[in-house]
């Protein structure tokens, strides 16, 4: 057990070690370009969208197709709010973002008003994936909608709004999206050391929602959630209101997701609708089942795998990711039922099983 | 052997200017119908000389060979010159010799302008020259109305070249009598823009007018009953629509019903069939180029059925066997399988190609003037309800269809009583794929054929599904002719987005009543 | 001693079969009643709307005097019915002890799970009761990896420590060794001593160890008869039902 324990503690340091300590003073020698670490700081924001994922899916059996959409969510929040605290440094000089100078917009939309300020925005941000989780949740799961049907329901949902934040009407620019944006805070978007800040403070906020998941699912709560999936009936014939509980992941992950979404936005420098796209949604399904489903650890791991696969594929074999990426998805639901975090063990067992069967 | 030109092509042809001044100024003097396809070739600068005889060329003779046209003559009379084979004679532009005008020559033909598009070749260009007179014509344009109006065979270009007619004397007469009559034969003729006329007419005369308030009856009719018409045309297209959807959602229904999978692949089928259809017609076309591709569409309709099947086949043998009654897994895995194929068809086949509507399926059928039904659309719709006769007879009349709804309700137990169930499934998802791919091959009737189209349609489909209650055959009718409904119904009121977010709404809604659809499997099993 | 639960013209119909017409039905407070009957006879039907599964047609259940039909599953567990699925259905990737854990019997709302903290008592009815059911050195085990029959208990241990008045328990018995099944036996005649249940089985052995109180047998939805179990052993329209006319006389004779 304490060697287990150490091992345990040991992984933790590793990350912290590298992307904390190893990466920053690689950056502060020259020896990795701002990019880079820029570039795994989106993919920080990545795994806590990953987390949300997989608390719903992983632990509560809850497969939900629309994690982007609320990833974009808080993506889209920020983004208003940087708009606005740029206000008049557009091409146009105007108050209101250039995008509605085009559309022939003059005065503010009243939805926009709550962003000027950042800590409204903050709160905004986060609320309104919370009202928005919570009222389409309390629907889809007082019907008791669940598994293949769930599946459907909110993908449609993630095509609606895709559709949606696509229109021009909408004022939240369209196809081209939200971009441009100068400051945050104050902040100069494009020196390195805002980057490099938005690095770490990504890779912590990924630490601490990590470690509170954690102490979600080793919780009396965590262990209702995983029996919920396991077999929701007898969940419900043991008193416990299943829909309350599984309504309380599903805010809860759509938040997570919202957070990252904010965390990534100032980073990438834009935000579209492709983003929320139902494709998007089912790409953090795969990171979080190729890492290992019902396993934290497994989902962080997947969708830095899989990102940096990403990176590493687009620019060597321009046009293959495609190929890739649905290669994986097949491979990883055919073969390695624990993920990648489980891999160890599944060959063990294979190992074990095989010298058994030659005895 | 050379023609010897008559005089008018001679005056035309010659280098004298003064000579071709002359002839232009008879032609716009004499203001004959006939001569109005040459005019209309001289203003566009597309009058050629060949055999002797003037000519314009005409549309390209085939989509792969557009630096080769029609051939038609132009004066004396019209008509599409043909080859020694009796077949349609192509040329390069090189090959005429063009017969150029001066622009202050072609400005001698000005006045007559607005006339020679009366007589164009093509329909729309027609269409909007007539509805130019029912704006600005006078009486003395009647002649040359009347005239072209006796050249059209068409029943739609008639009626309103009749319409182009009355409402220029309409707009001319005064006395009440003969107002009343015309309004009356404008009403009986059954026109698009009576109701516009009359309304303009209005407009002009004081409300005191002894006709005023017959008009406004007359009018106000006809506005009902365009807006009936649209409606019926609008319920149409929500059949179409649903009809698309309910033939996707055949397969899906079946193949989860019987394995537990959700195939997000079988959107892509449907991609299948329709590149299948594309292909086919390609290799029409390289045969003979000028095929109307009648023969191509309805070949490719049972080919696409055999493609997508074989695709359908091969992914439940290669990946889906593996995955019976793992609905969250199946979807996974077919996600990456769907990525996959809609990549290859990017490669294979580029962004956007298009299949030509076959002959026999252009045009629409004119139930009453104004309600005209496309036949593209009338197929599919007659499509979809021979599949779903099919599909019913196979499933509830067949032994093998037996066997299907024997291992879907319980694999074990028919397995037990000699049931080969990989036999089933296998032959269950070549026919759901199939289905799926004929479904693909009738969108090329109305739509473009990319990569990613299945796409489209699919989510749609899963809809259908999940509101009709999973494989249920009546049900995927209902809920795909409701959704394809509520969608058309929806669209004029809103814009399509807000459609479907309203219409994922009410899903939702009904859902709350009816969590297993509408015509969920009932008894103790269902449960899980 | 007044009747736990009340039942009255309870109907269902599954796409026009009448799955259970049921009269009158009641059993005292810490009876043990065993039901009996064929395939088919509506048995399961029986339990599942009694917990709140199965929706009835029409008719009435009381449970300790208050109607119980229309509720949903949880609201009719929370009035102290309990009930142990044919399949066994446990928290398969949970061990053991979580398995019973989460069934004590406690507030089960969110906030009380999120700060929920492990204490004595709750501890120590888990492993009276894991004692009892016998799978005390199987705390630490995933309850997916039990053998069937440890499946059976702990299911039955999970009804149990939700602290049910009245347990429908559906074919404990069924894929047991006849080992596990006498020691079932012994569990169920144990546990009613402070619970009232109900017990569906095909298994006569079974049925003749347990079967201390009375029998129901029934037959094609509707109750064919009630009595002692040597009673019903011997009623003519019992064998029928099981064996056929023909069958029922050669018994006889």
């Amino acid at each position: 057990m304490q060697i287990k324990a150490v091992f345990k503690n040991y992984e933790y340091l590793l990350f912290l070690g590298v992307f904390l300590i190893l990466l920053p003073i690689g950056y502060a020698l020259d020896l990795v370009s701002v990019n880079t670490v820029s570039l795994w700081g989106r993919y920080f924001c990545f795994a806590i969208a990953a987390i949300s994922v997989d608390i719903l899916w992983g632990y509560t059996g809850v497969l939900c197709m629309c994690q982007a959409f609320f990833f974009c969510l808080g993506g889209y929040g920020i983004a208003m709010h940087m708009l606005l605290a740029d206000k008049g440094t557009g091409v146009y000089g105007a108050v209101i973002p250039d995008f509605m100078v085009w559309n022939q917009v003059d005065t503010l939309p009243l939805f926009w008003e709550p962003f000027y300020s950042f800590p409204l925005a903050l709160l905004t941000t986060l609320l309104v994936p919370l009202i928005f989780a919570m009222l389409f949740g309390y629907f889809i799961f007082r019907s008791r909608l669940k598994g293949v049907y769930f599946a459907i329901i909110t993908q449609a949902l993630a095509l609606a709004m895709w559709l949606l934040f696509l229109r021009n009407e909408t004022l939240l620019g369209g196809t081209n999206g939200l971009t441009d944006f100068k400051t945050l805070l104050g902040f100069d978007l494009t020196t390195s050391t805002t980057k490099l800040s938005l690095y770490l403070l990504s890779c912590m906020v990924l630490v601490l929602v990590y470690w509170g998941t954690k102490k979600l699912v080793n919780s009396k709560f965590g262990k209702v959630l995983v029996a919920i999936r396991d077999s929701e009936s007898r969940v419900r014939y043991a008193t416990y209101r299943v829909q309350n509980y599984k309504l309380a992941v599903f805010v809860l992950a759509a938040v997570i997701a919202a957070i990252g979404g904010m965390l990534y936005v100032p980073q990438t420098g834009i935000i579209t609708p492709g983003r929320m796209e139902v494709k998007s949604s089912i790409e953090m399904i795969v990171w979080v089942a190729l890492g290992g489903r019902g396993n934290l650890k497994g989902a962080v791991l997947g969708t830095l795998f899989v990102n940096f696969l990403y990176s590493i594929f687009t620019s060597l074999l321009p046009g293959s990711w495609l190929y890739v990426l649905g290669i994986l998805f097949v491979v990883t639901v055919l073969y390695l039922d624990h993920g990648l975090i489980g891999l160890p063990a599944q060959i063990k067992s294979i190992i074990s099983n095989k010298r058994t069967s030659k005895l | 052997m050379l023609a010897q030109p008559d005089e008018m092509t001679s005056q035309l042809i010659s280098k004298d200017q003064a000579l071709r001044t002359q002839a232009l100024e008879k032609l716009v003097r004499e203001k004959k119908i006939e001569h109005f396809p040459l005019i209309s070739a001289i203003n566009q600068k597309r009058l050629y000389l060949y055999d002797q005889q003037l000519v314009t060329i005409g549309e390209p003779i085939a989509a792969d060979r557009s630096d080769e046209y029609q051939v038609l003559k132009v004066y004396p009379d019209t008509k599409i010159l043909r080859n020694n084979q009796g077949g349609v004679m192509a040329k390069k532009r090189a090959e005429l010799t063009e017969v150029r005008f001066s622009r202050p020559a072609r400005l001698i033909l000005l006045p007559v302008l607005p006339y020679v598009n009366l007589v164009s070749p093509k329909l729309e260009t027609r269409k909007l020259a007539f509805v130019q007179f029912q704006q600005n014509g006078n009486p003395e344009d009647l002649k040359i109305l009347s005239d072209a109006r006796d050249l059209e065979n068409d029943n739609y270009m008639s009626r309103l070249a009749t319409e182009t007619i009355l409402s220029i004397q309409l707009k001319s007469s005064k006395i009440t009598e003969k107002v009343h009559s015309l309004v009356d034969q404008l009403v009986s003729n059954q026109g698009d823009n009576t109701a516009y006329i009359l309304e303009q007419y209005l407009e002009q005369i004081p409300k005191s007018h002894p006709s005023y308030s017959y008009i406004l009856t007359q009018k106000e009719d006809l506005e009902d009953r365009a807006s009936r018409i649209a409606l019926i045309q609008n319920a149409f297209s929500g059949v179409s629509l649903g009809s698309i959807l309910i033939m996707i959602a055949l397969g899906l229904s079946i193949i989860y019903g019987l394995a537990g999978v959700i195939n997000m692949a079988h959107g892509e089928f449907m991609m299948i069939g329709a590149y299948t259809t594309f292909c086919v017609q390609e290799i029409f076309n390289s045969i003979s180029p000028n095929s109307s591709g009648n023969l191509s569409f309805f070949l490719s309709l049972p080919l696409a059925f055999v493609v997508a099947g074989a695709f359908g086949l091969l992914i439940e043998r290669l990946v889906l066997r593996k995955l019976y009654n793992r609905p969250l897994e199946s979807l996974l895995a077919t996600w990456g399988i769907s990525l996959i194929l809609i990549q290859l068809a990017r490669s294979i086949f580029g962004d956007l190609t298009s299949v030509s509507t076959p002959f026999v399926l252009s045009g629409g059928w004119e139930v009453i003037p104004q309600l005209v039904l496309p036949y593209n659309r009338l197929f599919i719709i007659v499509m979809t309800i021979v599949l779903v006769a099919l599909v019913y007879f196979f499933l509830y009349k067949s032994n093998n269809g037996l066997r299907i709804r024997a291992v879907t309700q319980n694999r074990d137990m028919s397995a037990c009583l000699g049931i080969s169930t990989a036999k089933i499934d296998a032959m269950t998802f070549f026919i759901g794929s199939g289905i799926a791919g004929m479904a693909g091959c009738c969108i090329t009737l109305i739509g473009n054929v990319v990569p990613d189209m299945g796409q489209t349609y699919v989510v749609d489909s899963f809809l259908v599904v999940v509101s009709g209650g999973v494989g249920n055959l009546f049900g995927s009718v209902i809920a795909g002719l409701g959704i394809g409904q509520l969608t058309k119904a929806l669209e004029p009121i809103f814009h399509a987005v807000y459609g479907k977010v309203i219409i994922l709404i009410v899903i939702m809604i009904f859902l709350q009543f009816k969590p297993k659809g509408l015509f969920p499997a009932k008894g103790r099993i269902s449960e899980d | 001693m007044s009747s736990i639960l009340e039942v009255s013209q309870l109907k269902v119909a599954f796409g026009g079969v009448q799955a259970l017409d049921l009269e009158s039905f009641s059993i005292q407070k810490n009876e043990l009643r065993v039901i009996i009957g064929p395939n088919g006879a509506g048995k399961s039907t029986f339990m599942d709307i009694l917990c709140g599964k199965t929706q009835a047609d029409s008719g009435e259940a009381l449970f300790r005097g208050e109607s119980i039909l229309g509720l949903k599953e949880v609201d009719i567990a929370e009035m102290g019915i309990g009930r142990k699925f044919q399949k066994p259905s446990v928290f398969t990737s949970l061990t053991v002890y979580d398995n019973m854990l989460l069934a004590c019997r406690m507030p089960k709302g969110i906030w009380h799970s999120l700060f929920f903290k492990i204490n004595s008592e709750i501890e120590d009815k888990i492993h009276e009761v894991a004692k009892k059911v016998g799978l005390e050195s199987e705390m630490t085990h995933l309850a997916g990896s039990l053998s069937h029959g440890q499946k059976q208990w702990l299911e039955i241990a999970i009804v149990v420590l939700q602290d049910a008045k009245l347990m429908l328990i559906d074919e404990p018995a069924a894929g047991m060794s006849d080992k596990e099944t006498y020691r079932t036996g012994e569990l169920i005649l144990n546990l009613m001593q402070h619970h009232s249940i109900i017990v569906i089985e095909h298994d006569m052995h079974f049925v003749e160890q347990i079967a201390v109180d009375k029998v129901s047998v029934l037959v094609r939805g509707k109750l064919l008869t009630e009595g002692s179990f040597n009673d019903v052993r011997n009623d003519k329209g019992v064998i029928e039902s099981y064996l056929g006319t023909g069958a029922a006389l050669q018994l006889t004779e």
